[in-house]
């Protein structure tokens, strides 16, 4: 009999089991009738001969099992009626089956969710050809250009360095290099209006050391790269492409950005986003068009302007500890030669003989998400593997009621000769098709949560474009899941279910397996569950009290009231003189003469939008630890004080005296005045960037303003120096305008007051202050958030638990308490009596779950803000409420326990 | 110590059925009772190790099963050796001597 042939036979044998019955029947009496005959014709009696016969036959049913055995259909059949009959069961109990696959879809779906987030964020590799081979130089967690001699290890490098070590690598079959800073503009497609445009800027090398061919046209190659200011070419991602109506006509016509026009040679293919998960650029454009791009940008020649990644492709049988120290020596021969001065002071030789390279795994491009993104994302791993641990525990405990209440059936059906294990089966099979119920629902929530908590967590249109949608990583990993959780929630009610006193079982109305046992476990269960909900529950409760502490600090500036409008200036076509500052003087004073605008000024950053901090040195002062503190600096408008709300504490504000001919003067916060300043008057005083003693601090002091935060609410009182643009040119993102009346009708008026001054300035998003602060600590509001609700879950799944649990107890001891209250116990001490069984357990689990909460605790530590792990107050919250809700959960079985009539008590035995 | 009478050496069951009905198409009792006479009363097979190794044998292709009447006219399920059957007996007869061959060497070294 072929495959085939089996399979059929398998087949007809599941569709036909009568007649396949009919036949195994025949042969076994044919059989029988044959050695009947045989042992009569030996001599035997007829009656000894039959007798013989089925002896030898044994049960005729074991043997047309073993018969049927053969055959693979058979395995199939049992697996299709367990699940039937499981079906049948789950159907029979629906509020048990809704409350178990709601628990279960809810632990599922959780976990389902932040894995597929994480698989988006951390773990997918790019789509490139081998990913694996692929290796970034440093941490990339830097980004910007840095001027300073590479003294540790180091990300980023210099495109002189780029070059030189491109053609000096034996390890390495390409090199690529990436623009670290993110660039951001408008653009226009030929004969099309202007939209906004984020471009990357990659060496020539770029497509080809991923292994990415274009979808159409062609990639960026070396050549593009080699000449500045030649490279006017751009490759358009897949994504602009879609949304430009997929034309193939667009290859070769030129898109207009920043005064230079590209010819588009090429898109990518469809999916690739390029090296940074988070980020969708629209076009890749060579690094040789840096000036072009962003006047400032001087790497192409400056080696001191140290601003790209770098990503390799590994030769194929070089280690990792090979490319490292050809990679490593190739640098130090580099920074040696081209770095150190003919004699360098012993700092320099120090610094550059700790410089180094580390190689770091390329294959998911460059970690920017992640680092954010890796504390948040494993706390919520952990709190989603709590409630599924809760959610395990509570079902657990529902199976082991529920297995009590089927002993009858498990004892019949062991009675007829079904085995022990082949009932495990069974239940197990029950307990697989709840978890899988749940793991569709989880699944389906999960499809839309995991992008619902993206974009709760960022907000950035960036992000939209994130794929998270579950990849088969995610469903072998749900699936997994699904299958652990299904054994352990399942197994130990299922041992303990059959481990039964057949006669006693059988005997008894309701049989009880081993009833002091099965108690126990149920009771271990729920000490469990509340153990593992303290830990939840204090974790969300130190996350909201951080979050109530970051809400509650003091910003310095006033939040209410002000707009901030993203614009961008480039699109004006002025170049960086006295005209973009005329411009912007414009700009702000017909916003200002707007009814019911308080002020309003250009600035460089408002809050939490990044830094540029310098190291300073004032004329006359020593340098001190204290004062060699980095200084926050912003470059602002005249009325940009009083747009924040800060109030000038001594000397006075910029005005039209600080013009670009004039000296240079800045304005200093409270924390720098008291660092350099301690008692004394900063004001008149000079400095300057950098920590050259004889530096001619050429920057006067002419203010003195209210502290205020700079990047994050969390951060230490800092140093600030404040500039006027006028003394330092440069283009703005931020416009900020302080009002009172209706911000509806304000922004319409601010654009049109922008348009008036310059048509050609295009306003695109528009915030308030109060968002961009609520915005700095979405990470904790999302986790505060997060842990709250499900905190507050594992609460409920164990008053679930705890409310099973002691109305069975309470069923069980219906005739002890009608014996008790016969005697004349009150209801109050019955009332007592269960729930002391309550409180022990609640005793027992928070004593347990008290040292664990502290120690998981510890995990928080970075993001909470103004308290310790280990608050009391926080744990005390937690503590109390998982006490009243489990007291609550007690007091309804125990009010029915106090409320027994004594008479129908006793009867019932 | 040897194999008790009715006790059968571990997984020569299928190569017995095989030989016997190398001869011819039998029944389910025919091959225990050839089994049973040839072997001289020392291997017995019953028929809850026989119908399922034969259930066994017909699903792995080595025999095939047809209804005929028997010589006093009742119905019974007849089993013939395959083409793969015929190979399998081969190769499994050839590592049966091999296999006593070497342990009656090792026995009498």
């Amino acid at each position: 009999m072929s495959f085939f042939q089996n399979v059929s036979a398998g087949i007809r044998a599941l569709f036909r089991p009568s007649h396949v019955e009919r036949e195994l029947d025949e042969e076994l009496r044919g059989y029988l009738d044959a050695s009947i005959e045989a042992k009569r014709r030996a001599g035997m009696t007829p009656e000894d001969a039959a007798h013989a016969a089925r002896v030898e036959m044994g049960s005729t049913n074991a043997v047309k099992h073993r018969i049927r055995s053969a055959g693979w259909e058979t395995a199939a059949e049992s697996l299709w009626q367990d699940l039937r009959y499981s079906v049948r069961m789950l159907a029979k109990s629906p509020v048990f089956t809704m409350v178990a696959v709601g628990s279960l879809s809810l632990g599922i779906g959780a976990n389902t969710a932040i894995f597929s987030l994480m698989n988006a964020v951390m773990l997918r590799s790019l789509p490139v050809e081998e990913p694996g081979k692929l290796v970034l130089f440093g941490d990339a967690k830097a980004a910007g250009s840095t001027d300073s001699l590479p003294n540790e290890s180091w990300g980023l490098f210099s495109y002189p360095f780029y070059r030189t070590f491109s053609q000096k690598t034996e390890v390495f079959s390409g090199v690529t290099a990436i623009n670290s800073i993110e660039f951001a503009t408008h653009g226009s497609l030929a004969g099309e209006g202007r939209e906004m445009l984020h471009a990357t800027l990659v060496s020539g090398t770029y497509f080809s050391v991923l292994g990415v061919n274009p979808d159409r046209g062609r990639v960026l190659n070396d050549s593009d790269d080699n000449v500045p200011g030649n490279g006017t070419v751009a490759v358009a991602s897949y994504s602009w492409w879609q949304r430009h109506g997929s034309d193939p006509a667009l290859v070769g016509k030129a898109v207009h950005i920043e005064g230079t026009d590209y010819t588009i040679v090429g898109v990518a293919p469809r999916g690739f986003f390029g090296t940074t998960v988070g980020q969708s650029p629209d076009f890749w454009i060579p690094l040789s068009m840096e000036k072009e791009i962003s006047p400032g940008w001087n790497g192409l020649t400056d080696k001191w302007f140290q601003s790209l990644y770098l990503i390799a492709r590994l030769k194929s049988g070089v280690t990792p500890a090979q490319a490292k120290a050809n990679t490593n020596l190739i640098f130090k021969q580099y920074l040696r030669s081209e770095y150190l001065a003919p004699s360098p002071s012993q700092k320099d030789l120090a610094d550059v003989a700790h410089a180094q390279i580390d190689l770091n795994p390329g294959a998911r491009g460059l970690p920017r998400l992640s680092k954010r993104f890796s504390l948040p994302l494993e706390i919520l791993t952990a709190i989603a593997a709590l409630v599924l641990l809760i959610a395990c525990a509570n079902l657990a405990n529902l199976l082991l009621a529920r297995g009590a209440a089927r002993s009858r059936e498990f004892a019949m059906r062991m009675a007829i000769g079904a085995t022990r294990a082949r009932i495990v089966r069974q239940l197990l099979t029950e307990s697989f098709v709840l978890a899988l119920l749940g793991a569709a629902i989880g699944i389906g929530c999960a499809w839309n949560a995991s992008h619902l908590l993206l974009t709760m967590a960022i907000r950035s249109p960036e992000v939209a474009a994130m794929n998270v949608s579950p990849d088969p990583r995610v469903l072998a990993f749900t699936l997994l899941l699904t299958v652990f959780t299904a054994v352990l929630f399942g197994l130990a009610p299922a041992i303990r279910a059959t481990r039964l006193d057949l006669t006693g079982s059988l005997k008894q109305g309701r049989g009880i397996a081993s009833p002091s046992s099965r108690i126990s476990l149920a009771r271990g269960l729920i000490v469990a569950q509340i153990a593992l909900s303290l830990v939840l529950l204090a974790g969300a409760s130190l996350f909201l009290h951080s979050l109530v502490n970051l809400t509650r600090v003091d910003t310095g500036f006033n939040k209410q009231n002000v707009l901030i409008f993203n614009l961008d200036e480039y699109s004006a076509g002025l170049p960086l003189d006295a005209r973009l500052v005329n411009l912007q003087q414009q700009i702000e004073e017909r916003v200002q003469m707007l009814p019911g605008v308080h002020a309003a000024s250009f600035a460089m950053f408002t809050f939490n939008e990044g830094q540029w901090s310098t190291d300073v040195t004032v004329q006359g002062i020593p340098r001190t630890p204290e004062n060699s503190q980095d200084v926050f600096n912003n470059v602002v408008g005249n009325q940009f004080f009083s747009a924040m709300g800060l109030p000038i504490v001594a000397g006075r504000g910029f005005d039209s005296r600080d013009r670009i001919d004039s000296p240079r003067v800045a304005i200093i916060n409270e924390t720098m005045a008291q660092r350099f300043f301690p008692g004394g008057s900063p004001i008149g005083r000079h400095f300057g960037f950098g920590d050259d003693p004889s530096h001619s601090g050429d920057i006067e002091i002419v203010g003195v303003v209210k502290n205020a935060k700079y990047v994050e609410l969390q951060e230490r009182p800092e140093g600030a120096a404040y500039f006027p643009y006028t003394q330092r040119v440069q283009y703005f993102g931020n416009f900020e305008v302080r009002y009172s009346g209706d911000a509806g009708q304000m922004i319409p008026a601010v654009r049109r007051a922008i348009a008036e001054a310059n048509p050609n300035v295009l306003v695109g998003s528009i915030s308030s202050l109060t968002e961009q602060v609520d915005a700095s600590t979405a990470n904790q509001r999302l986790i505060a958030r997060l842990s709250a609700f499900f905190g507050v879950l594992a609460a409920f799944l164990v008053c679930i638990g705890i409310y099973g649990l002691l109305s069975y107890a309470v069923a069980r001891r219906t005739s002890e308490i009608g014996v008790r209250m016969a005697l004349g116990a009150k209801r109050s001490s019955v009332l007592w009596l269960i729930l002391r069984e309550i409180l022990a357990l609640v005793a027992i689990g928070i004593a347990i779950g008290i040292p664990a909460a502290l120690l998981g605790n510890q995990l928080a530590v970075k993001l909470l803000y103004g308290l310790s792990p280990a608050d009391p107050a926080s744990l005390l919250a937690a503590i109390t409420m998982l006490v009243s809700a489990a007291l609550l959960a007690g007091y309804l079985p125990a009010r029915t326990a106090s409320r027994v009539e004594p008479t129908v008590a006793l009867r019932c035995e | 110590m040897g194999p008790k009478p009715g006790e059968m050496v571990q997984g020569t069951l299928e190569m017995l059925i095989l030989k016997t009905l190398a001869l011819e198409p039998m029944h389910g009792y025919g091959v225990a009772q050839r089994i049973e006479q040839v072997s001289e009363g020392v291997f017995r097979v019953n028929p809850g190790s026989l119908l399922p190794a034969l259930a066994r044998m017909e699903r792995a292709g080595h025999v095939k099963s047809e209804w005929r009447s028997t010589e006093n006219n009742r119905r019974a399920k007849y089993y013939g050796l395959t083409a793969k059957g015929q190979k399998a007996l081969k190769s499994e007869t050839e590592s049966w001597d091999r296999q006593t061959a070497a342990i009656s060497r090792i026995l009498e070294a």
